[in-house]
């Protein structure tokens, strides 16, 4: 932490007012794991030392309890204190948790007829994901698995970008229609671009954490990753980084119950993603992340202390994946219709939200009308306006790929290419009609000099 | 089919219309490398079987009694897998969604059948699966380990590469881990972008010690996933993801290997010599009916004088250690050679096989040796029909080779 300080020195005295300055070293403290006749303490660590021979497999007694604000009927618990929300944001919340289904059911069924490649919903985490993204800072730096698209949205991330990347149309600017639906990436929404391989973002999001901290940010990086990916050794790195280096980062747990096919009872056999956290010596709280009052104030709260110790914080949102995996999947091969249905109905992130709404005199029928038949219109003219672009050029195949001079293999398969599209391109069928896919119709190449 | 038609005779009515954008897809299903009939199945070359043990106090089974069944690739992987558990009480089956049946279909049933200790779900951590796989593997066990996709094997890659790869040689020869099969399914399916259409084999190919083995064929997959199940060395067995459902055959259902490192040709041929492995064998073989037929679109630039020509094809299979004496005695006789892979052009087996070929056979050569490759992009999405090589390119490639 020495260069840290030293940076802040050089910063100067109003930075270091600004930004509170890195935690000083600690050294380990062992927990008292009960309370008993004192024996001293292990030679050179200050560890307590115990006559007792006694094995522990949990840090609290019991399991991690669920933070929860709203009951299943939208009622705020007894003994919860009510978050300080205003009608306006509750509204909020409660809009683009609507937003998110209204996008599913379009983008799953054009998918389903061919229109777009893949697709993954968000049905049954639109809580978890809307209620954790307005707790943030819009310009915290959000590290994504997939599923979070919401938290774009709530960023201002416009229908129109949501259908260019998924179309991969001239206006994806996201991935330039390289990478597939879903992928999205948007600088300007401090949100990094997704990529398939799991868990990948989760070490990142310590170095993004760490860069923020040195570049004097009042922004932490925000890591969303699911209880599957936490599985993956870039889980374990990524914490033990976040939490020894430090650096402040916020993991954000999507405990929605499967991998895939795969529940999350075979995915681990501790308590959960939560239990991890003291391992790393880290602040954790588990949530209901159907909850989206809940999820709202556990993570504003886990946010502060991030943002004051410079080190992570875990947050496990435990919730369910309504949806299949992905539209490659039908999870009815692996859990039953009926199990799906019970969830819907028992503990509905939509229905908690709502009832709170309206005992609160903030939402009405009428509204919930209106507000179902226009996002829908929205989606739709959004997909429609899209449906109609075309890609981006066939040449942007070859790009980004290097930043500078673009190297002599590249430029030698551009050429291949121009070459192959200039002497069959024309006439031969396939290739004819998939050129017409691209903006410039594949001009670059056949009519290139 | 080996050693049948010169491809120059192929009936190539079915294929001259042009193909959808899709070009070899939908070629998979009339493909001619297809074995359909009981009879063509059962005289597969070089198939092994391996039963006749199982009828030492009675006549093994003659050939005329064998039985074959129609399967698809993943069928006949799942056929494959559950001969393995049967035969061997050591071997386990296990990975990411593994018990439901796997993403792809291929372990379908098997959990039910062998049980939950012999075939079950891992938590999804890619070198949990390979150091687990390691583990019972050096235990002298059969372990089939499946890692999703092969674009997500890269976490295990230290365990593959510098584990499993190296335990025999590192250890002077007293641990080893034979019984490890790693299985993943690989190339393009036409819309899988970055992550789920890349064929990472180049990566393993400095691999020593293991092997690395991509069938194109419901029998082949049989065959030569049960003789990598059982050699004594690991083995990464890549599976072209696209031939899952698209490739039907009839399969022997008796247990019965095909060798490793060892090329398969499937159209002899005299003029020309194509090294291919997986998917693209099926876009080769569109692209020789089109060479010999070329529909009006194409004609202007395939000239009369090469139609006629005889193109051999081989069918690798096994990539690490590769065949190198079937590719030289063929080049040697073609004096031509193209190499076909979706994965990119550097790093790519192309390049080793190419300069092995130039080696040898420098004198014999009548054209450099041309490869037909992905390019050295990342695969992307919505341009994967011009990144793949398919069957116009390696046409091409191949009338520009006959009259270099
Ligand atoms: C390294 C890696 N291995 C495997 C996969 C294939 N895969 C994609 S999503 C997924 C399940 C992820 O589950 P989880 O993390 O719980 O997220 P959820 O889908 O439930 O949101 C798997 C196995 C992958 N994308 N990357
Ligand atoms: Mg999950």
């Amino acid at each position: 932490m020495a260069s840290l300080r030293a940076i802040a020195r050089r910063g100067g005295r109003r930075a270091l007012t600004a930004i509170p300055a890195p935690p000083a070293f600690v050294p380990l403290q062992a927990r008292r794991l009960h309370d008993q006749v004192n024996h001293g303490t292990l030679p050179h660590t200050g560890l307590p030392l115990t006559p007792k021979l006694e094995f522990f497999n949990s840090v609290a007694s019991g399991p991690i309890p669920t933070f929860r604000v709203l009951d299943g009927e939208g009622r705020v618990l007894e003994g919860a204190e009510e978050p300080e929300i205003d009608r306006e944001l509750a509204r909020r919340l409660y809009e683009n948790m609507n937003l998110l289904p209204a996008l599913d059911n379009l983008l799953y069924n054009v998918q389903r007829q061919g229109k777009i490649s893949f697709y993954m919903t968000s049905y049954g985490e639109e809580a978890s994901i809307i209620g954790s993204a307005a707790a943030l800072d819009n310009a915290d730096e959000v590290l994504g698995q997939y599923r979070e698209m919401g938290v774009l949205l709530w960023r201002g991330y416009t229908l129109d970008s949501v259908m260019a990347q998924c179309l991969g149309n001239q206006e994806d600017i996201a991935t330039k229609g390289r990478q597939m639906p879903v992928h999205f990436g948007s600088p300007t929404h401090h949100f990094m671009t997704i990529s398939s391989p799991l868990a990948t973002q989760i070490p990142q999001a310590a170095g993004v954490g760490y860069a923020l901290r040195r570049m004097r940010k009042p922004q932490i990086a925000v890591c969303y990753f699911g209880e599957g990916a936490a599985s993956e050794g870039d889980f374990h790195a990524g914490l033990l980084l976040a939490s020894t280096v430090p650096s402040p980062t916020l993991y954000f747990a999507r405990n929605n119950g499967f991998a895939i096919s795969t529940p999350a009872a075979e995915q681990y056999h501790g308590d959960g993603i939560a239990s991890r956290g003291p391992g790393y010596g880290i602040d954790t709280i588990r949530v209901d992340g159907n909850d989206v009052l809940a999820v709202y104030v556990a993570v504003k709260e886990a946010r502060r202390r991030c943002l004051e110790q410079g080190r992570a914080v875990l947050v496990e949102a435990m919730t369910y994946r309504v949806g299949h995996h992905s539209t490659s999947d039908d999870s009815f091969a692996y859990r039953s219709r009926a199990e799906v249905e019970d969830r819907k109905k028992i503990d509905n992130p939509h229905i908690r939200l709502r009832l709170y709404l309206q005992s609160k005199g903030w939402w009405t029928a009428e509204e919930e009308e209106e507000l179902k038949s226009r996002l829908k219109k929205e989606v739709l003219t959004a997909f429609k306006r899209a449906e109609k672009l075309k890609r981006f050029p066939l040449e942007t195949m070859f790009g980004d790929i290097y930043a500078g001079e673009e190297p002599w293999n590249i430029k030698e398969q551009k050429e291949e290419l121009a070459r192959l599209l200039k002497k069959y391109g024309n006439t031969w069928e396939p290739w004819k009609n998939e050129l017409q896919k691209f903006e410039n119709n594949g001009k670059e190449f056949t009519e290139k000099s | 089919m080996a050693g049948t038609t010169a491809p120059g005779g192929v009936d190539a009515s079915a294929s001259v219309e042009p193909p959808p954008a899709g070009g070899h897809l939908p070629s998979v299903a009339t493909s001619r490398l297809m074995r359909s009939t009981r009879d063509s199945a059962l005289r597969t070359p070089g198939l092994h079987w391996n039963d006749v043990e199982e009828h030492a106090h009675g006549p093994s089974p003659v050939v005329g009694q064998r039985q074959t069944q129609k399967m698809n690739m993943y069928q006949a992987i799942r056929d494959a897998l559950s001969i393995a558990l049967t035969k061997d009480d050591s071997a386990i089956v296990f990975g990411e969604d593994v018990s439901f049946g796997g993403v792809f279909r291929t372990s379908m049933g098997l959990a039910e059948e062998f049980g939950r200790e012999r075939v079950f779900n891992t938590p999804l951590t890619e070198q949990g699966i390979v150091g687990f796989a390691i583990g019972t593997a050096a235990m002298g066990q059969t372990a089939i380990a499946e890692i999703q996709f092969s674009d997500y094997i890269f976490p295990a890659f230290d365990q593959i590469v510098n584990e499993a790869a190296k335990f025999r040689y590192r250890s002077g020869g007293q641990y080893n881990v034979g019984g490890l099969t790693i299985r993943s399914p690989t190339m393009a399916v036409g819309h899988g972008g970055l992550y789920h259409s890349q064929s990472p084999e180049g990566y393993f190919l400095g691999a020593a010690g293991m092997k690395i083995v991509v069938p194109r064929s419901p029998i082949q997959a049989k065959g030569l996933l049960l003789a990598s199940i059982r050699d004594p060395n690991p083995v990464l067995f890549l599976e072209p993801k696209i031939l899952y459902r698209s490739a039907v055959e009839q399969v022997p259902i008796d247990d019965y290997t095909l060798p490793l490192s060892s090329a398969e040709t499937v159209f002899r041929g005299s003029d020309l010599t194509i090294l291919t492995y997986g998917t693209p064998l099926f876009s080769v073989e569109t692209a020789l009916a089109l060479l010999a037929n070329p529909p009006e679109s194409i004609a202007h630039a395939i000239p009369a004088s090469v139609r006629g020509a005889s193109i051999e094809v081989l069918d690798l299979r096994t990539l690490l250690p590769w065949d190198m004496s079937a590719i030289e005695e063929s080049v040697r006789r073609t004096r031509r050679c193209v190499v076909v892979h979706e994965a990119g052009r550097i790093g790519g087996l192309g390049a080793d096989m190419a300069a092995e070929i130039q080696e040898r056979c420098f004198l014999r050569l009548e054209a450099p040796v041309r490869r037909v490759t992905g390019w050295d992009t990342p695969v992307p999405l919505q341009y994967e029909k011009f990144y793949i090589p398919d069957a116009l390119r390696i046409l091409d490639a191949v009338v520009e080779t006959l009259t270099f």
